[in-house]
């Protein structure tokens, strides 16, 4: 621009000769000033780019080391989230705003110098009035932090309140004659727009003003209206203010660039904190690997475990101890709550123990590789969880070497073999998002199958019939009856009948081990276990009746 | 501003998008939009005025001559900044936020009324969720956009029709360039739609990949291969970062092309200026206004092209509410009609989910008396749940119908046929709000004593109580700390205080442990008294006592009738609870395995 205007000039002084120079330079100039743009915004993109992945990489691999009790109290989806949404912020932020921090600062410096070399009083007006509206904005931004947080606190709220309606839609319906479900909704939307409103109005003046005052019109008029006084006056020279005029309104407009930023770095900044929280969680403590020990059988053995969530929570585990020698069947039994999966769960590690210890084939499972220990135990939990794959390599998770007559005999024992081969394309059936098209009891056995294929010494089973129904549960048993062969086993258990000849029945009350013995031992006691007993054998015969009986 | 540039047909429907979407607003909208379009205009003739002005200052200053300038500039510029001022209203005195909570209103509500079996999938669940949640980001932009666009487009060629008259080269120069930009930003257009699509995509299977791994943690743990996910997870990671790589690099090479071109052509511009000054036929003072007006278009101008991509995402987000607003609620047949007795009826229904070939339910007859009882039993997949949900309406048969009291569902209003029907699920959803609301919600008006006259009746009082707020206690507060068995029985409570004639449990204590489970069923007792009543159990045992018992099996009604009728047939049932009883026997021994 400064070159143009040279060319003016130039054409002022010698109006009848072309201004080559000048004119060469500013084309040179605008073609660099486009190819130094575009480089730095690529390289920017580029970084942010690889800081993605690297992140990504990065907070993945974290999480595999983390205690999986982290994992499941901070929710999978959260974690989703901070590992899809909260980099992505930070992208934004690295790629878009290294450009816009330069154009922010450097180009109003510039403009700044150029103008006070070139003309000392436009450059006053100039600087006057962006002082100006740098008040005006300031005036704005007053209060503007505590609006910021009330916005942002309404609008978690807003989409919280759209979670909650749309995913319990089928509830909302059914419990909803017209006002109670939609209204919390309504509430949460009119609580943000009159936060919303309000900050508008209580801004609108000043931010309208601002703008109005930092975009270029009344920099330009002011330079004019001045700049042409002085040239009547023969102050200042034509060529000079045609200099002025054409970078004098570049100051005031890269303030708005400033305030975007601004704007963008505060947002970016709970996205940093949220992936600082995620990364700094410790992780798991693991042996070295020379140090690192090997179970000697198939024993599990818990000596005085004390365990608590958190460091000043309340004992969930209180002096537990117990011994399942290898190849004998523990039963855990007791009220919900009484923190029997709690147990079941310390022993893949979810958390480790807050005092005692937890020993495999008497060695303490702090002491062993993870890979070591997850080699020792398999797993049938309530949840199951099947992978977008098809159903061959979910049963061969983590085995991917086996071939698939093995997986075929895994899938026969679990009973999964007959309800495969009916599906379209057998074992090649993609398990759909989360499997959904299987069954509760079906997915349950493709489960089995896969701790079949495993085939550990040491079996850990939380609830594994809970949700099947009569037919399916014949099938679970059989299947559960194939896997537990000549394993050492602990299993939760609600459905007593199961467990009446558990070599071995451990009742948890409260935290506390509070029986043990055998089944027709503890319902002699006419403790804890007989009253469990005794419910269960009323639930059993419970029968909903009609009117008429 | 496109009603003032009907030369970009993509715009229009836009356009008209955006004024259904401004609802009862769209006067004031359309006027704001146009007040931007005429303040750009103004705002040309402000700079335009810059030419008469230079004329009389340059070579040799009149300050007389251009005072009468300077004041019309000026004026003009206020006048501009006005129109923009009042514009900007739109937004600063809340038109905006209205308008978005207008339309997540009625989105909510919308919500309410399409069948419900579009969302049980839980993908436009979620697509649904993020719609409504972004409503405010989509659209908030929409005026800065519009002014801004209409300052690249509008003010120059307003300066333009005035530079014509001082000298029309230079005018034709600048009318002919400007409109240059016209084709360009079509042409790029797609593009950026293309690329945004395959970012887009590659984005969601990132996000779906992290989620399932997240998800699946654990089981990836126990089986040690988390290396081996998390390699195939960075694998995509790597590939997402090849596409937005390869995005960059498309989009940035036109856009380079594009900001050039419209650099250059205001360069061009100066030097058709500077030649005509050279050759003498041009006055040097209009020259030197140009220049300082020309130099103000460069900026908007080169960055118009990528207001593109801030349209296409208010377009796509118009798009799909448009969408969602036009799915049609299921029938309502008119006059509205309610029952005044309770019996069911199924008659020759016919089934299938919408994106499956098979039938789920075919041909499908019942009765079921008022005040009965009718279990459901049959496999998982069998139609069970089909049948119940059909019954509430979230979706209506292809064939035969569904009556209650001789009424047919589609004569009755939803919110009517809502109020008839009570559901306990076997998982049960909580609201994050007291546990006195949570109950409450089955009938808002009921008092403080109500919902605890329910709440004892379903057995939770007790519980309740020893909370540390009592009724007060908000759920989300102690989230984990309600048991299963406690959560079923607050909606036990919810449906006893709701009192609708007809029940449906499915499943109610399939996942609760023992004691829960005794308190549940004591709960369930209380509410199915006096009721007509549909149970979905597993375990048949429960349902032994059932006035009717409707084995399903394929989408068809297998068997039907009494415990002991349907056991003498020695059928379907007869198989099922002989194999019920036979697991009743069956547990674990010591190291052997198992005995059966």
């Amino acid at each position: 621009m400064t070159a143009l205007a040279w060319a003016v000039h130039r054409l002022l002084a010698v109006p009848d000769q072309w201004p080559w120079l000048p004119m060469l330079l500013a084309v040179v100039l605008t073609v660099l000033a486009y190819v130094l743009r575009l480089t730095s915004f690529n390289q920017s993109h580029y970084a942010a780019f690889r800081l993605e992945t690297k992140l990504r990489t990065q907070l993945s691999e974290h999480l595999a080391r983390l205690p999986l009790g982290y994992v499941q109290q901070s929710g999978a989806g959260a974690l989703a989230k901070v590992l899809m949404e909260d980099v992505k912020a930070l992208h934004v932020f690295v790629a878009d705003s290294t450009p816009l921090y330069a154009r922010a600062y450097v180009s109003p410096v510039l403009t700044f110098i150029l103008l006070w070399w070139l003309d000392w009083h436009l450059a006053l007006v100039a600087t006057a009035i962006l002082v100006l509206g740098v008040a005006v904005v300031s005036l704005a931004m007053r209060n503007s932090g505590e609006m910021m947080h009330q916005y942002n606190r309404a609008g978690e709220n807003v989409s919280r309140a759209v979670v909650e309606y749309v995913q319990a839609m089928p509830v909302v319906r059914t419990f909803d004659t017209g006002t109670a479900t939609f209204g919390r909704y309504q509430q949460a939307l009119e609580a943000y727009r009159d936060i919303v409103t309000r900050w508008y109005r209580m801004a609108g003046v000043s931010s309208r003003l601002s703008q109005l005052i930092l975009s270029p019109l009344p920099t330009l008029a002011a330079l004019i209206w001045l700049g042409g006084w002085l040239l009547s006056q023969d102050h200042l020279d034509t060529g000079v203010w045609l200099a002025v005029l054409l970078v004098g309104t570049g100051m005031a407009e890269s303030l708005l660039p400033l305030m975007s930023l601004k704007h963008l770095v505060a947002k970016t900044q709970m996205s940093v904190h949220r992936i600082h929280e995620v990364l700094a969680e410790p992780e798991l403590p693991v042996p070295e690997k020379t140090a690192a020990k090997t179970p000697e059988n198939a024993s599990l053995c818990f000596e005085q475990v004390d365990f608590c969530y958190t460091p000043d929570g309340a004992l969930v585990l209180q002096d537990v101890s117990f011994e399942v020698p290898a190849g004998t069947v523990t039963a855990l039994v007791g009220p919900s709550g009484a923190g029997k999966t709690t147990v079941a769960r310390l022993i893949p590690r979810f958390w480790d123990v807050t005092g005692g210890s937890i020993r495999i084939g008497g060695v303490d499972v702090r002491e062993m590789l993870p890979e070591t220990l997850m080699q020792q135990v398999a797993f049938v939990f309530q949840d199951t969880f099947l992978f977008a794959d098809t159903l061959a390599n979910n049963i061969r998770l983590g085995l991917p070497e086996a071939t698939l007559d093995e997986v075929m005999d895994a899938a026969k024992a679990a009973q999964a073999h007959d309800f495969i081969m009916a599906l379209p394309q057998g074992y090649d059936t993609q398990a759909g998002e989360r499997g959904v098209f299987l069954s509760g009891g079906q997915r349950q056995r493709i489960t089995i199958a896969r701790a079949i294929l495993q085939n550990r010494p040491i079996l850990v089973l939380d609830e594994a019939t809970a949700f099947a129904d009569p037919e399916n549960e014949a099938a679970l048993v059989a299947a559960l009856a194939n896997l537990m062969q000549g394993k050492t086993v602990l299993m939760v258990a609600h459905r007593l009948s199961t467990i009446r000849d558990a070599d071995q029945i451990l009742v948890f009350d409260q935290g506390r081990l509070v029986e043990r013995g055998q089944h027709n031992g503890l319902v002699a006691q006419a403790g804890v276990y007989a009253r469990l007993w005794h419910n269960y054998e009323q639930a059993q015969d419970w029968a909903l009746t009609g009117e008429k009986v | 501003m496109s009603t003032d540039t009907p030369s970009i047909t993509p715009l229009k429907e836009t356009w008209q998008q955006l004024m259904r979407g401004a609802r009862g607003r769209s006067a004031r909208l359309r006027a704001s939009l146009i007040a931007l379009a005429v303040a750009a205009a103004v705002q040309g003739l402000a700079l335009a005025c810059m030419m008469p002005l230079f004329q009389s200052l340059i070579p040799t200053a009149d300050w007389q001559g251009a005072l009468p300038w300077l004041l019309t500039m000026s004026v003009l510029m206020l006048i501009s900044l006005g129109i923009r001022w009042w514009a900007q209203g739109f937004d600063y005195q809340g038109y905006t936020v209205a308008n978005t909570h207008e339309l997540r209103t009625l989105m909510g509500e919308q919500l309410r009324r399409i069948p419900l079996e579009l969302l049980q999938d839980k993908r436009a669940g979620e697509v649904n969720a993020t719609l409504l949640g972004n409503v405010d980001e989509n659209l908030n932009y929409l005026l800065t956009v519009a002014a801004m666009m209409a300052h690249a487009l509008i003010t120059p060629v307003v300066v333009a029709l005035v530079a014509l008259y001082f000298d029309w080269r230079m005018g034709l120069i600048l009318l002919l360039v400007f409109p240059l930009l016209i084709p360009l930003y079509r042409w790029r257009r797609p593009a950026f739609g293309r690329g945004m699509q395959m970012l887009a995509d590659a984005n969601q299977r990132t996000s779906s990949d992290i989620l399932e791994y997240t998800q699946g943690l654990p089981v990836l743990r126990a089986a040690c291969c988390t290396g081996e996910k998390a390699a195939y997870l960075s694998g995509g990671f790597l590939e997402l970062e090849k596409i937005q790589t390869i995005g960059q690099q498309k989009g940035a090479k036109p856009n380079l092309i594009l900001a050039t071109v419209m650099e250059l052509a205001v360069l061009l511009v100066v030097f058709a200026g500077i030649l005509f000054v050279v050759q003498g036929s041009l006055d040097i003072a209009l020259l030197a206004a140009l220049l300082v007006i020309v130099v103000r278009f460069s900026e908007p101008l080169a960055t118009f092209v990528l207001y593109a991509k801030v349209i296409d995402i208010m377009e796509a987000a118009l798009g799909k509410i448009d969408a969602l607003l036009s799915i049609k609620p299921l029938p309502q047949q008119t006059p509205a009609q309610l029952p005044d007795s309770f019996e069911i009826c199924f008659e020759g229904v016919d089934f299938s989910y919408a994106n499956t070939e098979s039938a789920t339910l075919q041909g499908f007859n019942a009765h079921l008396p008022a005040c009965s009882l009718t279990a459901l039993v049959g496999p998982s997949g069998s139609g069970k749940t089909t049948i119940t949900r059909l019954l509430m309406r979230h979706a209506d048969p292809q064939k035969g119908r569904i009556t209650i009291g001789g009424v047919e569902l589609h004569a009755i209003e939803p919110e009517k046929l809502n109020g008839l029907i009570s559901v306990v699920f076997q998982d049960v959803y909580l609201f994050d709000d007291s546990i006195l609301a949570n109950i409450r919600m089955a009938r808002p008006d009921a008092s403080d004593e109500e919902v605890e006259t329910a709440a004892r009746a379903a057995h939770c009082h007790e519980f309740i109580s020893r909370l540390p707020e009592g009724y007060q206690t908000r759920v989300g507060d102690i989230g984990g700390r309600l048991s299963g068995g406690e959560r079923q029985r607050i909606s036990i409570a919810r449906a006893i205080l709701k009192d609708a004639p007809i029940v449906i449990l499915d499943e109610p204590t399939a996942a609760l442990d023992t004691e829960s489970e005794v308190a549940v069923q004591a709960a369930i007792d209380a509410l199915v008294r006096k009721r007509t009543v549909i149970v979905i159990a597993h375990r048949l045992s429960t349902i032994a006592g059932a006035d009717q018992i409707l084995v399903i099996d394929q989408g068809q009604l297998a068997e039907c009738g009494q415990h002991h009728k349907l056991l003498a047939n020695q059928g379907r049932y007869a198989r099922m609870w002989q194999a019920q009883q036979s697991i009743k026997a069956w547990h674990f021994t010591s190291s052997e395995g198992v005995v059966s």
